[in-house]
């Protein structure tokens, strides 16, 4: 007899999420990920102005808003067949840089660390709801204090982030051109001292604890693998005189490695709450409909796929493109991956500054075209993103948003399940009436399921069943 | 007198008081003279973006909160509980006093289901559920964020999710503090009063006086710029964005002395207009964000 897992909610994660897990002899045997947040922010943005669009959609995400304004202004780039200086795309990657170091400071210590380190007791917020905490007592109060510590270094990475980004969450400076202001010597030099501050705490801090976390949770780099596939719109690339500072465009099929081509996204939707598009779409192609009385949908996030596969996206998959790290795709190669991210995102980030001229403006006055269409790929903090833009008497026609989430957490297609359901699946729960091993799981992608998600509706959930094989 | 030099008397006090208020209810807290209250935070439709920006606050900062203010009960982001045990933490606070703090709008299409924050005892708890019940019970409710406050992005046209804000399904009085997102001293300083002395006075439309008071436009740095008509004619000019579109002389809240960041920037100083977030009707009334020229644009 299989016994059914539900939980719900996955705390520390963005937005709302609800695993359910089908175990048979200890084992996971099927797994689904649902996102329970509906707002449907591509109907809303019809009739907009289109350069509203990169203020608006960073109301998608709270913790990673920039993502969105640097999505969005690549496809009015794109569409107003607008092409920034160098010196605007360093001031904006380098603004993006800060939601990479904010982001994966706060996923690590605030969203990871408590499902491996026991926080000090006394405190509700901290209550834990398991026993397996395997590091000696020592080791373990060190990283609990740079939990703390990291509150202060994460709130510092959004300082920066609001130097030139005027504030944080949801920025005023990222726009068509690179960003809005000037970057003034006093600036720079400011830019220049938090990051110093931060790159020390991630290179005597962070990637020494995900270090011994790893040590004593070894078993978790044999689960969570997932669909195996990598992909990256690239990200801190291509640029005139530095080149290539980070990631390009790459996919990894079957361990072979390829250059992305946007011509092979398609997304699916037969098994997700909408009409229209069941077969596959591209992403210019049509905005789907809800729909809550489709029998065979069980999830409201879409399925992304590329040349018909799942794929997962991220820093792990950044990483291992980029030929950074590659010992392997797991819980813990994922978790690892991150901090190793966060070390080389301050890298660049120093490279670009060193690179600023000051004062320099970037901004023009821009015309709305009256009709026109434009992408926007790029990899964020969790993975590709992608807008897509068309404009028509001056105003906002179609939008369409495929979020890193999306590709993450998809449901199923012709069988294939998507990225996160795949790396549930065949894991070994060491405690049914604990199962930690699935929220770790789930939590070493980052999930951001405000950023996922379009509608929710109660799907067929079958009554939790707990009778053990 | 220059009405660039003009500031308002309460300038230096403004700038302080939060700052204040929190240090005294954290010292009557320390000398036991005041009870260290439970404080539910709960996450509903909106981008969490609220929590975040709580994060962002300097002093305090969140291990002051947890440590010196409150005991922080729920928090969907950030504590160590999952599933049933988290849900567990939040529906037996009803037996005990506490302050509920909300962040995001109200889903109310087909019964709420478009938002769930949880499943208790087998059930999916809706966003809508579980406002109305622990609403009801708290000692006070505070709505942090536009989309709390009056429905904000997640009540945008076409309003697809039908949100509301979370005073249009209590029936109790609910403190706002719109903002998007909500300054972490903005709500600190309120919570720090009602540990302190109780509700803070508010103004018609139930936003503390002691951030909302005054418009933007009227402490604006920029506000010479205003008077002598001289403007802005695109991003990134240091003079005054009013023909860009900015909404300083609608939206009142103290952005322009207490700023953002570790008080390190705001927009206008970003050199872009004020886009009303801190305004009800944001971002429907408020739009469009960016014009060219406004007084040539219909």
């Amino acid at each position: 007899m299989a016994s059914r897992i539900i939980i719900n909610p996955v705390t520390r994660i963005s937005g709302f999420m609800e695993i359910q897990a089908l175990i048979e002899d200890g084992k996971v045997i099927d797994a689904i990920t649902e996102g329970l947040l509906f707002r449907g922010f591509e109907k809303m943005l019809l009739g907009r102005k289109p350069f509203d669009a990169v203020y608006f959609t960073q109301r998608i995400c709270g913790i990673c808003s920039t993502a969105h304004s640097m999505a969005s202004t690549l496809a009015l780039e794109a569409a107003m067949g607008v092409v920034p200086s160098e010196q605007g795309r360093y001031l904006r990657d380098i603004i993006h840089g800060c939601e990479f170091l904010q982001n994966h400071l706060r996923h690590f210590y605030q969203y990871t660390v408590p499902d491996y380190v026991r926080l000090p007791e006394g405190y509700p917020l901290f209550a834990a709801d398991h026993e397996d905490f395997r590091l000696p007592k020592e080791k373990n109060d060190i990283i609990a204090s740079h939990y703390f510590d990291s509150l202060d270094l994460s709130r510092q990475a959004h300082e920066m982030l609001a130097v030139l980004g005027g504030k944080a969450p949801h920025n005023h400076g990222v726009f068509i051109g690179g960003i809005t202001t000037q970057a003034t010597t006093d600036k720079i030099i400011k830019l220049k001292s938090i990051l110093s501050i931060i790159t020390n705490f991630i290179e005597d801090r962070m990637v020494p604890d995900v270090f011994t976390i790893a040590e004593y949770y070894q078993d978790y780099y044999q689960n969570g693998r997932g669909c195996g596939n990598l992909l990256s719109y690239g990200c801190f690339n291509g640029y005139k005189d530095l080149g290539t500072l980070y990631v390009d465009p790459l996919v990894q099929t079957d361990g072979s490695v390829q250059v992305f081509d946007p011509a092979g996204i398609v997304e699916e939707t037969q098994f997700a709450w909408y009409s229209g598009g069941e077969s596959g779409y591209m992403p210019f192609e049509i905005m789907t409909e809800e729909n809550t009385a489709k029998p065979e949908a069980y999830s409201w996030i879409k399925a992304p796929r590329y040349n018909g596969l799942p794929y997962e996206v991220g820093p792990l998959a950044r990483q291992w493109l980029s030929g950074e790290y590659r010992n392997g795709i797991s819980t813990m190669d994922r978790t690892i991956a991150r901090v190793l991210e966060a070390k080389k995102i301050a890298g660049v980030m120093h490279t670009l500054l060193k690179n600023l001229i000051p004062d320099v403006s970037v901004q023009s006055i821009y015309e709305v075209p009256q009709v026109a269409e434009g992408a926007g790929l790029i990899d964020t903090t969790r993975g590709a993103l992608g807008h897509w833009i068309k404009i028509n008497d001056g105003a906002i026609a179609f939008y369409q948003i495929i979020t890193p989430s999306a590709w993450n957490f998809s449901t199923r297609t012709n069988g294939l399940k998507g990225s996160a359901e795949q790396a549930l699946i065949g894991t070994r729960i060491g405690n049914l009436n604990s199962p930690v091993e699935l929220g770790r799981i789930v939590r070493s992608f980052d999930p951001c399921v405000s950023c996922a998600t379009h509608v929710y509706a109660e799907g067929r959930h079958l009554k939790t069943i707990k009778v053990m094989s | 007198m220059n009405k660039d030099t003009a500031v308002c008397p309460e300038y230096a006090a403004r700038l302080s008081s939060a700052g204040d208020l929190i240090r005294k209810a954290s010292n009557e807290i320390q000398r036991k003279n005041l009870e260290k209250k439970n404080l539910v935070w709960l996450e509903l439709t909106g981008c969490s973006g609220n929590i975040i920006s709580m994060l962002n606050g300097a002093n305090p900062d969140l291990k002051y909160l947890i440590t010196q203010m409150v005991n922080m009960k729920y928090s969907n982001s950030l504590m160590a509980a999952e599933g049933e045990a988290a849900m567990e933490q939040l529906m037996n606070i009803g037996m005990e006093d506490y302050i509920l703090a909300v962040e995001g709008a109200v889903s109310t299409k087909e019964n709420g289901i478009y938002n769930i924050i949880g499943r208790w005892k087998g059930e999916p708890l809706t966003a809508l559920k579980a406002v109305k019940l622990l609403g009801e019970k708290a000692a006070h409710v505070i709505a942090l964020g536009a989309c709390a406050t009056h429905g904000g992005v997640s009540a945008a046209m076409p309003n697809p999710a039908d949100c509301v804000g979370v005073q249009a399904v209590l029936d109790k009085k609910v403190i706002k503090l719109p903002g998007c997102p909500c300054h972490p001293d903005w709500f600190t300083g309120t919570l720090a009063h009602i540990l302190l002395y109780g509700e803070p006075e508010l103004d018609q439309k139930d936003r503390p006086l002691l951030f909302y008071s005054t418009l933007i436009h009227d402490r604006c740095p920029r506000r010479a710029f205003f008077d002598k008509g001289i403007f802005a004619t695109k991003l990134g000019e240091n003079t005054c964005m009013f023909k860009l579109g900015c909404r300083g002389p609608v939206t009142r809240v103290d952005c322009p002395i207490r700023k953002w960041n570790d008080y390190v920037n705001w927009p206008i100083q970003d050199d872009t207009p004020c886009i009303g977030c801190a305004q009800f009707g944001f971002p429907d009334r408020m739009e469009p964000f960016i014009s060219y020229n406004t007084t040539r644009e219909g």
